[in-house]
């Protein structure tokens, strides 16, 4: 192979063979971590994926040369995304944990694009995503069991009511930056999860109990999937209901990323002073990302209330919001693909880890720190805005 | 002539230190007004002042007829003041392009929901913002365009204050507050500089500029009218002659001995 040129410019037929033949790569490494059994396979599969990272780091080309190759020809590639997502579960087959693991690792996907907004784009580590979730889970399960509303009700509503939580964190944080906003996040984050716990109407400790099962036009979620004679077991359908949660994330988060808001957020991550001076209403805009980050929480979270149909406090612990942080963090700030990389890697590795027994988390720690080490900047770093002009 | 902002009896105290002291003064529509000073003499505290960064200890700013004392930066933006700082604040890790882009950001209307919701406008009304940051980082001197991808903080230091510049303009400003555009820059692109800054004002007759400057060759561009400043007061003002020949500012230079000798 020649030297590369800085410019790298796929013809049509290339770019096609690429996207397709790269998702379809992504997808089998996927299928293959999730179905590995045994320390050795899942040291293996860490290793090659590793290895990958490593290439990607010493030749930047080939990120070029990937996005290249998706933008021109964006149609192929959602048209293989959307075949890989939708027949993923045919591929997994009856096998309910890999399913789990999958639903799990998508409504984490939509987390950690939610706390993106805040930490990625604008740089406010908010450690209360976790209770923007439990709001989002709370409201729908307490509306669908006293008051009997169906799924599709409280899913908006849930979403405004965490919006106004948004809110609330917001306006101190107009007020505190750096260190001390995260300590208002933090505690904001402890009061959330100390209140579910200690209120009667949110069932204390115990939590929630029988959050019935969503349906849609007569087919309820808690019974198989049969597509054209294909049986999927009930987990198929919250499968996909997370799936289309991100993609509705994905767009949310394009789009705002594409336009002036976004650009406003990075403004202000870069230098506030001078983000006033170009008109930006840098508390508003600081309020706005709260706002925004709690509104697709609380979507996950009534996803996942009705999903496991009981909920309690300790699904919303301070915990959950570091988890969250972290994929952020290690899958790529302000990186779109990276943050749902670092989502599905953080769900499914300690799950995988389960072989090594005692040392699970011990292992977890040292594979997070040697991504890390080969990938400083996230395992997707940030790319510029490129407005259709040339790499 | 019509005056386009004006300063009264403008004190800005930092606990015991008198950054400013009752400094008076006011510029017309489409003049240039070159403010002067040794280190420290305010120069900068002034700008903060105007640009609502600090809210003046007393005294009044009017602008464009509204009185903007102690108003946000982002809405004294809104009404047309532009500005650059004295050391560079560039969204460095942005491109050049989307640092202009930035500026307009008061020029702009796109909300969130809009964003959503109505993403043909959200980006027709980006795709005219490149159009108009790339025409401006045409238009100035350098080759500031062909680097447009390149993050801001990778760009040369008179490279830097030129996109400053053009992203100050990117807002449309009524009034353009330059807060010392020359340092770092050798002697051609001083003359690039204050090149720019003529042909800013052909193209925009009613633009106002003020100026802070070191470079007394920048000064003497645009010799109509200068103000000093030392120790927070207004000490000299006039025309570059008159203020050069001014005994107290040879002596703010110059220290008291060399000036009476």
């Amino acid at each position: 192979m020649h030297a590369p040129a800085s410019s790298v410019a796929p013809g049509t037929g290339q770019a096609i063979a690429f996207t397709v033949l790269s998702q379809l790569a992504g997808a089998a490494f996927l299928y293959f971590v999730l179905k590995a059994e045994g320390g050795w396979q899942i040291v293996g599969l860490l290793a090659l994926l590793g290895a990958g990272f490593y290439l990607l780091e010493r030749l930047p080309w080939i990120t070029d040369y990937a996005m290249a190759s998706m933008a021109r020809v964006p149609l192929v590639t959602f048209a293989t995304a959307a075949v890989v997502v939708l027949g993923f579960p045919f591929v997994v087959g009856s096998n309910t944990y890999v399913l789990h693991l999958l639903i799990v690792a998508q409504l984490y996907a939509v987390l950690a694009l939610a706390l993106n907004f805040q930490l990625g784009s604008a740089n406010i580590p908010n450690f209360a995503t976790g209770a923007s979730y439990g709001i989002g889970a709370y409201v729908s399960a307490l509306l669908a069991i006293n008051f009997g509303l169906s799924f599709w009700l409280t899913l908006p509503l849930a979403a405004l009511a965490a919006t106004l939580f948004g809110f609330v964190i917001g306006i101190p944080s107009m007020r505190t930056r750096d260190t001390y906003l995260a300590l208002v996040t933090i505690a904001f984050g402890v009061v959330v999860q100390q209140l579910l716990n200690n209120f009667d109407w949110t069932g204390g400790p115990n939590g929630l109990v029988g959050i019935p099962a969503p349906s849609l036009f007569g087919h309820s979620f808690a019974d198989p999937l049969v597509v054209f004679g294909w049986k999927l077991p009930s987990q198929a359908n919250f499968y996909y209901l997370s799936a289309a949660l991100v993609v509705v994330a994905i767009i949310t988060a394009h789009r705002l990323h594409g336009s002036r808001i976004g650009l406003a957020w990075n403004a202000l991550r870069a230098d506030e002073i001078a983000a006033k001076a170009q008109g930006i209403n840098v508390a508003w805009y600081k309020v706005l990302a709260f706002a925004v980050d709690a509104f697709l929480a609380a979507f996950a979270g009534t996803i996942y209330a009705f999903y496991v149909s009981y909920i309690s406090p300790d699904n919303f612990t301070f915990l959950v919001s570091v988890t969250i942080m972290t994929m952020v963090i290690v899958g790529g700030m302000d990186n779109i693909f990276g943050v749902i990389v670092g989502a599905f890697l953080l769900t499914i590795l300690p799950e995988k880890l389960r072989a090594f027994a005692d040392y699970r988390l011990l292992f977890f720690g040292v594979v997070i720190i040697g991504f890390l080490m080969i990938r400083p900047q996230g395992l997707f770093p940030q790319r510029m805005r490129r407005y259709g002009g040339e790499p | 002539m019509s005056v386009l902002l004006r300063v009264e009896n403008a004190t800005m105290r930092f606990g015991g230190l008198v950054a400013l002291n009752d400094v008076s003064f006011s510029i017309d529509k489409g003049s240039v007004l070159a403010v002067i000073g040794p280190n420290g003499a305010g120069k900068s505290t002034l700008f903060n002042v105007v640009t609502g960064v600090y809210r003046p200890t007393s005294g009044k700013v009017v602008f464009d007829g509204a009185d903007i004392t102690g108003k946000p930066s982002y809405e004294v933006v809104e009404r047309g003041i532009g500005r650059t700082f004295q050391s560079s604040r560039l969204f460095s890790d942005l491109s050049v392009l989307d640092n202009v882009i930035i500026g307009m950001h008061t020029r702009t209307t796109t909300g969130v929901l809009d964003a959503l919701f109505r993403p043909g406008k959200s980006r027709r009304e980006m795709a005219a913002c490149v159009e108009k940051a790339e025409a401006l980082l045409k238009s100035g001197s350098g080759d500031l365009f062909e680097q447009r991808y390149r993050p801001a903080g990778a760009l040369a230091q008179a490279d830097r204050r030129r996109l400053e510049i053009a992203r100050a303009l990117a807002s449309e400003p009524k009034l353009l507050l330059l807060d010392e555009p020359s340092v770092g820059m050798d002697e051609t692109e001083t003359q690039a500089l204050i090149a720019d800054i003529v042909r800013l004002r052909d193209v925009h007759l009613e633009l106002s500029v003020i100026l802070i400057e070191h470079d007394m060759q920048v000064v003497e561009a645009f010799p109509d009218h200068v103000m000093c400043i030392d120790y927070g007061s207004r000490i000299a003002e006039g025309d570059f002659a008159a203020v050069r020949a001014n005994p107290r500012v040879q002596e703010a230079y110059l220290g008291k001995a060399a000036a009476h000798a």
